[in-house]
């Protein structure tokens, strides 16, 4: 019997006193956490009677070190590091500056290039990084300016008093498989803040919490995501050259899909290739792992991987839906920063830059909140209102309806997003509306015969040689760990669903939808001939795509013990 | 009170040994002594003490008291609270120092809660400040370290946790401390529990690291009545039952006969995988096996990619017959 993560009962939580907690220790909370220390820093110079103390500023990263839950193409638009600390390039480890990009349009064999490369996707004076390292780096500044980082401490709760966020409860550790607390039990901590910062990356926990607890989420489209899968290889010297960036549109997708690959050259010989897929896909048998693993078949992608290795493999979700989906950002005691709040630029697939300015904007509004000595909505609100008047909204407000545009499919969307470049983003509508991803999702009774063109993309990955990897070898080279002596912390409220539902009306598309093979079917022990779901929580890669993603949305992904979760060394 | 202030260390023995963290505690204590210019006691308790008693009375202490009752012949919580509330309510001690074990952990917040007195548990340093005695814990796994302070009357209670003294700098005394015996009373009615012989950690059944044979099943057993044959199998070869992690993860086998990422590395002379289908998480665990032998239905399964000898087939049929040709093998023989 399969029992899962819940709060203990009866244990008293030690209390610890803070003034900032900012929840993940990705760009978005450790921008916020550095630019409030300037802040700081500057204060206490020009004031020397009024000092302000960083001690009970702290950051709680779920990962055992900074970075190793970080994944990402990635491309820095380095616009708002300059802004945060200006000259980063000189020691910030960039693998490359973007000199050469390219996209093209797949068929299963053939390939078309662009003649030119659209706007959004020029990517001169962009880097290409490896938001690990990147991240690593970021963690080092944060702590030698005397901020905590607690390594291996995820949120688990909200704390709220009344109508106010009063801080964060961490992880529980040392629980078993049964929810009884082990030799080694160490309740989670009671992190009493004025002021807590959501930064936990695309669908976060505590954040789906608090939009669910003060219904954030009634009055704006609902977030839409995409799912990213990425494979880090090391080629022979000179197949994509150091600071290259191919874009690939098309195949293995076909028009009723949203998404497409990258590559990017790192240094000459290490490549980061990737697939992102819009989760508002329709056919449940949708595999993005395979999607993948077809792209690598592609005669272009082949010619350029062959001799080579994978080292590592990762997927994570990234919010696509755009300003209309972006919450409230404050209220009493709290503000949402980064992927959290859906800062990503759906045309430019980027959200780096604007994870770490809005990061920075929230510090700004601590900062003042701090010396008003006032935490609640109308003082943090100054947050929301410096992104109105910041670059972030310059640059979403015009693609506000882009990722809406495609819910019909490809020719749909390019119509819309060529109509929207025509009209400064409004296109046909003022306000596109959108849909839950999951709402998407056909049942398998309707899929009809022109399906069979989705091969390509469904149903298991094989592996094929060097080149192509069944999901379980994927999920190896993550790196994913977690202490396998305790409670699932991916929460199914109700299996019978899964077992007597869904194995009609949708085919479990968990086993297909999860990049880390964590659903399975698996014979019923007590009635033969039927199945029943059985976890794999230890090899989570925390891509939160099930909790986005299950059609009757029973799966809640909630933090395992602290410390847990792949190693992205490197990506 | 006593005019003046009064450290007294609760030790840890048993069978007449003390443990090291106890000595740690005094080491402790000694320092504070110095600090604050309180004087050092210690005690040791049981059923007869006088060894334990004796060792520590060497150390530079004031005064040792050996607390005595059959009664405490084995560690009760009850029995512990019963014999020290009186003798501290008595002796008034300004500080109560514990190490900071499993016994303490269970006693101590009873104790303390019995006297109505804070008890700061696992202290892994002190500081004495303008009369003030301060005792660091640590936090969030040791990333943050607290100050923590007593409020209300003494006697206070703090226990310290291991390795955060040094033994070795144990004082000790230039004559023998004085040992007084103190025979506590203990109603037998007032001890609730009655403990049963002491729990060893069960030394791990198995090594497999160690075994020459490995007879391992994965999920093609299908059935848990099926590992039986498996076992049957590792028995008539002489070598041992191991397993891949769903077979651990259903309970069929325990987790210590889980081979591969997250679990065993092993290298016998003979790996025989029965239903394994060779997930590179499996084979890191065996690779550097001397032979493999894999017996499974799909030719396609990555575990023929390393195995020396291939069978492809339904290994419910062909264990049954393995055994018998082993086992006549060896009558042969």
């Amino acid at each position: 019997m399969q029992s899962f993560r819940k709060p203990l009962a009866g244990v008293d939580h030690p209390q610890m006193d803070a003034d900032v907690v900012i929840v993940g220790g990705g760009p978005a909370g450790l921008a916020c956490a550095l630019r409030l220390s300037q802040l700081i820093d500057e204060h206490n110079a020009r004031n020397p009677d009024s000092q302000l103390s960083k001690e009970n500023i702290s950051v709680l990263e779920k990962a055992r070190e900074a970075g190793q839950h970080c994944l990402s193409g990635a491309l820095l638009d380095p616009r708002s590091m300059r802004e945060l600390l200006p000259g980063f390039e000189k020691e910030a480890p960039l693998d490359a500056e973007v000199e050469k990009e390219a996209v093209y349009f797949l068929t299963e064999k053939g390939k078309w290039k662009l003649p030119i490369t659209p706007p959004p996707l020029r990517d001169h004076g962009n880097y290409v990084i490896s938001i690990n390292r990147f991240t690593k780096w970021l963690a080092k500044k944060v702590e030698d300016a005397g901020i905590t980082i607690f390594n291996g401490f995820a949120g688990s709760e909200l704390l709220l008093d009344g109508e106010n966020v009063v801080g964060v409860r961490t992880d529980d550790k040392g629980v078993d498989k049964n929810n009884q607390p082990k030799s080694n039990f160490e309740p989670g901590y009671d992190v009493r803040s004025r002021i807590t910062i959501l930064a936990e990356g695309a669908r976060g926990s505590l954040t789906k919490q608090l939009i669910d607890r003060f219904d954030l989420q009634a009055k704006r489209n609902p977030q839409t995501y995409g799912v990213g899968v990425k494979e880090l290889w090391e080629v022979p010297e000179g197949r994509v050259a150091k600071g290259e960036v191919i874009y690939t549109l098309g195949w293995p997708l076909t028009r009723a899909e949203y998404g497409g690959s990258w590559i990017y050259g790192i240094d000459g010989r290490q490549i980061s290739l990737g697939l992102v897929l819009g989760l508002d896909y329709k056919d449940p048998r949708t595999d993005p792992q395979h999607a993948l693993q077809s792209f690598k078949k592609h005669p272009f992608t082949t010619k350029l991987l062959e001799g080579g290795k994978m080292v590592r493999y990762g997927a994570k979700s990234l919010p696509y839906g755009g300003w209309f989906a972006i919450p409230p950002l404050a209220g009493d005691g709290w503000m949402i920063i980064g992927d959290s709040a859906g800062f990503l630029n759906s045309q430019r697939l980027k959200g780096i830059h604007l994870a770490i300015k809005s990061g920075m904007l929230a510090a700004e509004a601590a900062y003042r909140a701090l010396l008003a000595r006032k935490f609640d909505a109308a003082q943090l609100n100054d947050y929301p209102k410096a992104v109105e008047n910041s670059w972030i909204k310059k640059e979403l407000w015009p693609v506000r309806n882009f990722h809406q545009g495609f819910e019909k499919g490809l020719l749909h969307g390019l119509f819309h997003a060529g109509l929207q470049q025509l009209t400064g983003g409004r296109g046909l509508y003022k306000k596109y509306p959108s849909h839950p991803d999951y709402e998407q999702m056909e049942r398998i009774e309707k899929l009809s015969d022109e399906d069979a063109s989705r091969a390509a993309i469904i149903g298991p990955a094989r592996r094929e040689g060097a080149l192509t990897f069944d999901k379980i070898t994927d999920v190896y080279y993550s790196g994913t760990k977690h202490e396998e002596d305790q409670p699932s912390h991916l929460i199914i409220h109700d299996t019978n669903i899964c077992n007597e539902r869904c194995v009609q009306e949708y085919g479990n598309p968990c086993q297909n939808f999860c990049p880390a093979n964590v659903y399975e079917m698996v014979e019923n022990s007590e009635s033969p001939g039927a199945k029943q779901i059985h976890l794999n929580p230890s090899n989570c890669v925390h891509c939160k795509t099930c909790d986005i993603m299950d059609p009757y949305q029973i799966i809640t992904w909630v933090p395992p013990e602290g410390g847990g979760g792949p190693n992205y060394d490197g990506m | 009170m006593s005019a003046r202030g009064v450290i007294l260390v609760i030790t840890e023995q048993r069978e007449g040994k003390l443990n090291r963290v106890s000595y740690e505690t005094i080491t402790a204590a000694q320092k504070i002594g110095a600090e604050t210019g309180w004087g050092v006691e210690a005690v040791a308790m049981g059923a007869e003490v006088s060894v334990a008693a004796g060792e520590i009375a060497a150390k530079k202490l004031e005064k040792v008291y050996q607390i005595q009752s059959p009664t405490l012949q084995q560690y009760t919580a009850d029995g512990y609270v019963a014999a020290l509330k009186p003798f501290l309510t008595e002796k008034l001690p300004s500080l109560v120092l514990f190490p900071h074990t499993y016994q303490v952990r269970d006693f101590a917040p009873k104790l303390a809660l019995a006297l109505d007195r804070p008890l700061i548990s696992d202290a892994v340093g002190y500081k004495y400040e303008s009369g003030k005695l301060i005792f660091t814990r640590q936090m969030f796994q040791g990333k943050f370290a607290a100050d923590v302070s007593f409020t209300g009357e003494p006697p206070y209670f703090a226990t310290v946790q291991a390795g955060s003294f040094r033994a070795d700098q144990i004082e000790n005394g230039s004559t023998p401390a004085p040992i007084e015996t103190v025979n506590a009373v203990i109603e037998s009615s007032s001890i609730r529990v009655r403990p049963h012989e002491m729990y060893k950690e069960a030394k791990q059944a198995v090594d497999l690291t160690q075994a020459e044979i490995i007879v391992s099943v994965g999920r093609g057993i299908k059935e848990q009545k099926n590992i039986e044959m498996a076992a049957k199998l590792a028995e008539v070869l002489g070598g041992e039952l191991a397993a891949s992690r769903p077979i651990c993860d259903a309970g069929w086998l325990p987790i210590e006969r889980q081979i591969g990422s997250s679990g065993q590395t092993v290298s016998p002379k003979l790996y025989l995988a029965l239903g394994i289908s060779g997930a590179i998480q499996h084979l890191v665990g065996m690779k550097g096996s001397r032979s493999i032998i894999a017996v499974n239905k799909d030719p396609e399964a990555p575990i023929f990619d390393i195995a020396d000898v291939a069978v492809v087939g339904n290994l419910l049929e062909i264990v049954p017959a393995l055994i018998e040709e082993v086992k006549k093998a060896k009558a042969e023989a």
